[in-house]
């Protein structure tokens, strides 16, 4: 079942042999239009069910942001034959856990269950997909909203330097961008979000043409192709949908933009945000190696020179987020040790990524990414979950659910030179945004959006 | 809600058997107890150390070494500085953790077999000659304090500590956070760190868990060779005996401009070896340990004034705290302050319905499995075995005892471990708003403190 790839050894470093398991893909596509990916594992008795949906907060429209994400806690609200509350009570007492997010690009609902139980796992997504409406109700909307204003507080309005993605995006995408506004959404919006249009929302996006199911684990293919015929067949594809939202985006900026936001922090914090190439293509691939040699682990650059050795942040942190919509974002930020002020550090941080643009990284440090990577790989793919995930994510964005068995080697065909041309082609000021956060002096509330 | 058609929800098949893996354990002539646990089909392995040096084995007067001992053991060894010990275990794919709790303090890595020895060989380095180099200790230092700093600016971390503080007694070390007070920390030196490893990091009560895939025989020569030189026992942790500051009350901890309060209502809970602990984690999923447990479902669910409430149990060597949790929209404070005592004060009242007492049942045994997914997972179960010196066939069994509890126990554990007339009261929020309503509540006495 499991295949071992070994990698060459490579001359001066000790090489990791790469021992990532390979997954298995079955897939069919049912003939409403339903993409099934089965990935069966049988070590443990417990089974991943996880569905895709390609639509997300990208989909929605002005005045509606944050609707996408209400509509993701609406699902949990029960159908024609499911009560409120019990989609949860009834995986939880079958002894699995499940959950569901929304990003921009999509919403996912997912449940790992003892494997006995795969069929109510199954049958609990197919029917919200076909019964949702004739159940739902204002009372059911109004607990909802509540709900999702507090998560936003929670997450956002109560939370030091809650707002940087929101405000990152904002700056990052001209208004009117798909990817302008926040997945959460503002209060506003969240508000006058009514009975109507979850009714739309629905029959627009969910439906199983325009979904994703994987189901990983311990289960028997073609029973569990029976079942997903069973439950999701006879659900109606729709024909209608609108055009994808136009997300083209010019590749630069064009221009540096600063913005400086007063929060209730104790210490500064600086967030530099770039556009970059989107996720899936090589340029990504090359940005999510330079998001490592600068940010991942002790040995990184940036964790080195200015955690380590200068001793100006308390912490670093450097990602890419997978959007593949027009232009997709590298995110850095640093916290400010006590008493160092912004502009040093703000100065050291592009400083390094400047200094790693020129130089481009040694064998040395290509070597300890790819072995971290690798090992991180692994580490994930321990969790059927996370290969669900996976592989409805590459199936959903791509079509290619046998991506997921190519990450070690898309990352290892990254080398010094495809790093230095994709971080001199993006992290460049003319193309960055930067958003400090300082400490408001005195005990006054922090900035929060308007709600 | 309209009639449900219940009709067409599939049943379930039949279970397969799952078993947790069978290991082994060794003890080393320095009194180093091995554990190994195979695990079939795995491509990883999990290596935790585990010494008895945690914050309960601290003195009060270096609260936070422990905890600082633990997070410069990784800054490097006498051979290599910490740029290097990160390049020579980061080079292997390994990223070595090492942390300290109040029972015990963890190294560790996880890594592919073929690297094994290399990390393992690197471990024992780091544990029997490690540098404290005096320069990573003030950074470290340093870096703990802005730490707190960042915790307290958080709502949420302010609540979690500021409880703790209010529930316990000044005797009870529990009342501040394994990691310390700024006022400790900022105390120590580097040598209060070379003296806590010198007289707790040792072998003779010391656990080496290896979980996953890897040679048994192999493993077991390589411990001797490693850290068969390593030797001596320490005191280990001290006993704590945890008392209460005081009643019922309410302390209101103001954060001015706050848009929601974050509260936490309980009292002192209950050890390790408390005979109702699994009565207690029955109690307590229902209650507020699951999605549809009375407290989740009542607050956010039915009213709407949270993104999420729940309560739980935090077993130590000595009693830790049992708290409900919830951030709620500062203009409900007081409504939701009632809502959980309500639920929290009628739990011992009455036995649970059959229902909400089989579904937290079948919860909990039915997760079980998916604890042990990983090998990171399958060596932190060896940890309180280890720790709490528990049966050897603990998670053998583990799901018969949750099978056994039944309604009574259910309710008497409730009954004898919420007493409401202890529960302690805490929001962080905007006292010039919330204030006056939760005074009306009439809790018990009220008193409002800055943010520190």
């Amino acid at each position: 079942m499991v295949a071992f790839r070994r990698l060459p050894t490579r001359a001066p470093y000790p090489r990791i042999l790469t021992a990532v398991p390979h997954i298995p893909i079955e897939r069919h596509t049912l003939p409403n239009g339903l993409r099934v990916i089965l990935s069966p594992d049988r070590r443990t008795p417990i089974v991943g069910v996880n569905l895709w949906y390609d639509v997300g907060s990208k989909h929605e429209r002005p005045g509606k942001t944050g609707f996408a994400h209400l509509f993701e806690h609406m699902m949990f609200q029960g159908t024609a034959n499911v009560a409120k509350g019990e989609h949860f009570s009834l995986v939880q007492a079958a002894g699995g856990t499940l959950n569901a997010s929304t990003w921009m690009d999509r919403t996912n609902y997912f449940e790992t269950v003892p494997s006995h139980q795969l069929e109510l796992a199954l049958w609990l997504e197919a029917d919200r997909l076909a019964n949702l409406l004739p159940a739902m109700t204002q009372e059911k909307l109004d607990n909802q909203r509540e709900v999702v204003k507090n998560e936003r507080r929670q997450s956002v309005d109560n939370q030091p330097y809650g707002t940087w993605d929101e405000k990152i995006q904002e700056l990052l995408y001209p208004v009117a961008h798909p990817y302008h506004h926040s997945t959460i959404g503002s209060m506003d919006d969240l508000t006058a979000a009514s009975l109507d249009d979850v009714g739309e929302f629905f029959a627009t996006y969910y439906a199983p043409d325009n979904a994703v199911l994987s189901v990983v684990g311990d289960f028997e293919p073609a029973g569990a192709l029976a079942m997903i015929e069973r439950h999701f067949g006879p659900i109606p594809a729709n024909p209608k949908r609108p055009p994808v939202p136009d997300t083209a985006i010019e590749p630069l900026i064009g221009a540096e933009i600063r913005e400086v936001v007063s929060d209730r922090v104790p210490l500064p914090r600086v967030y530099a945000a770039y556009r970059i190439p989107v996720f899936g293509t090589d340029a990504f691939d090359a940005l999510e190696v330079a998001v490592d040699l600068l940010g991942s682990g002790r040995a990184s650059r940036l964790y080195g020179r200015l955690v380590r050795e200068r001793q100006l942040a308390q912490d670093v942190t450097v990602m890419a987020f997978p959007i593949v919509g027009g232009a997709a974002i590298f995110s850095l930020w640093a916290t400010a040790r006590p008493g160092i002020d912004h502009e040093s550090l703000t100065e050291a941080v592009l400083g390094e990524v400047d200094l790693l643009t020129d130089e481009g990284p040694s064998d040395v440090e290509l070597e300890r990414v790819q072995n971290l990577h690798a090992a991180g790989i692994e580490s994930g793919q321990e969790r059927i979950s996370e290969r669900a995930d996976r592989l409805s994510m590459y199936a959903c964005l791509f079509d290619q659910p046998e991506r997921a068995n190519s990450e070690v080697a898309r990352y290892e065909a990254v080398d010094a030179t495809r790093v230095r041309s994709v971080m001199a082609a993006s992290l460049r000021a003319d193309n960055r945004v930067l958003l400090t956060y300082l400490p408001v002096e005195g005990d006054q509330p922090g900035t929060e959006e308007a709600a | 809600m309209s009639e449900l058609n219940n009709s067409n929800r599939p049943a379930p098949s039949a279970p397969r058997p799952y078993r947790f893996p069978d290991f082994t354990r060794h003890s080393l002539d320095n009194g180093l107890t091995v554990w190994l646990v195979p695990v079939a089909g795995s491509s990883l392995t999990s290596v935790h150390l585990l010494i008895d040096a945690g914050a309960a084995a601290e003195d009060e007067s270096h609260g936070g070494v422990a905890s600082l001992t633990a997070r410069l053991l990784v800054t490097g060894t006498r051979r290599l500085d910490a740029a290097a010990f990160a390049a020579a275990t980061e080079r292997l794919g390994i990223e070595v953790n090492s942390e300290s709790s109040w029972d015990s303090s963890r190294a560790g890595f996880q890594s592919l077999p073929q690297h094994l020895d290399a990390g393992m060989a690197l471990l024992a380095e780091m544990v029997q000659l490690p540098r404290f180099d005096p320069d990573e200790f003030s950074r470290l230092k340093a870096e703990r304090l802005a730490a707190i700093l960042q915790m307290r600016a958080d709502a949420g971390s302010l609540a979690d500590e500021s409880f703790i503080k209010h529930l316990y007694d000044a005797g009870t070390p529990y009342r501040r956070l394994a990691g310390g007070t700024p006022e400790m920390v900022e105390t120590l030196v580097v040598d209060d760190v070379r003296a806590h490893h010198a007289t707790h990091h040792r072998p003779g009560r010391a656990h080496l868990v290896i979980a996953g895939a890897f040679d048994g025989e192999k493993a077991l020569r390589f411990a001797e060779q490693h850290l068969g030189g390593w030797s001596g026992s320490g005191p280990g942790h001290r006993t704590i005996t945890p008392a209460a500051a005081g009643g019922r009350r309410v302390v209101i901890v103001d954060r001015p401009g706050s848009v929601q309060s974050e509260l936490r209502i309980g009292l002192v809970g209950i050890n390790r070896y408390d005979p109702r602990y699994f009565s207690a984690a029955i109690m307590s999923t229902y209650l507020g340990g699951s999605f549809g447990s009375r407290i989740n479902r009542r607050l956010r669910e039915e009213l709407g004034y949270t993104y999420g409430a729940r309560c739980g149990f935090d077993p130590r060597r000595a009693a830790g705290p049992f708290s409900a949790a919830a951030a709620v929209q500062t203009e409900v404070s007081a409504p939701a302050i009632a809502e959980l005592l309500v639920l929290l004060e009628t739990a011992g009242a009455a036995p649970p319905a059959s229902d909400e007492l089989r579904q937290a049942q079948d919860y909990q045994i039915g997760v079980f499995p998916l604890r042990f997914e990983t090998t990171g997972g399958i060596a932190a179960a060896i940890e309180p075995i280890a720790t709490y010196d528990l049966a050897d066939d603990y998670w053998q069994t583990y799901r018969d005892r949750l099978e056994a509890v039944d309604a009574a126990g259910a309710q008497q554990a409730a009954a004898e471990l919420i007493r409401p007339t202890e529960l302690l009261v805490v929001a962080v929020g905007d006292a010039s708003i919330i204030r006056a309503d939760i005074e009306a509540l009439g809790v018990g006495p009220v008193e409002v403190v800055p943010a520190p």
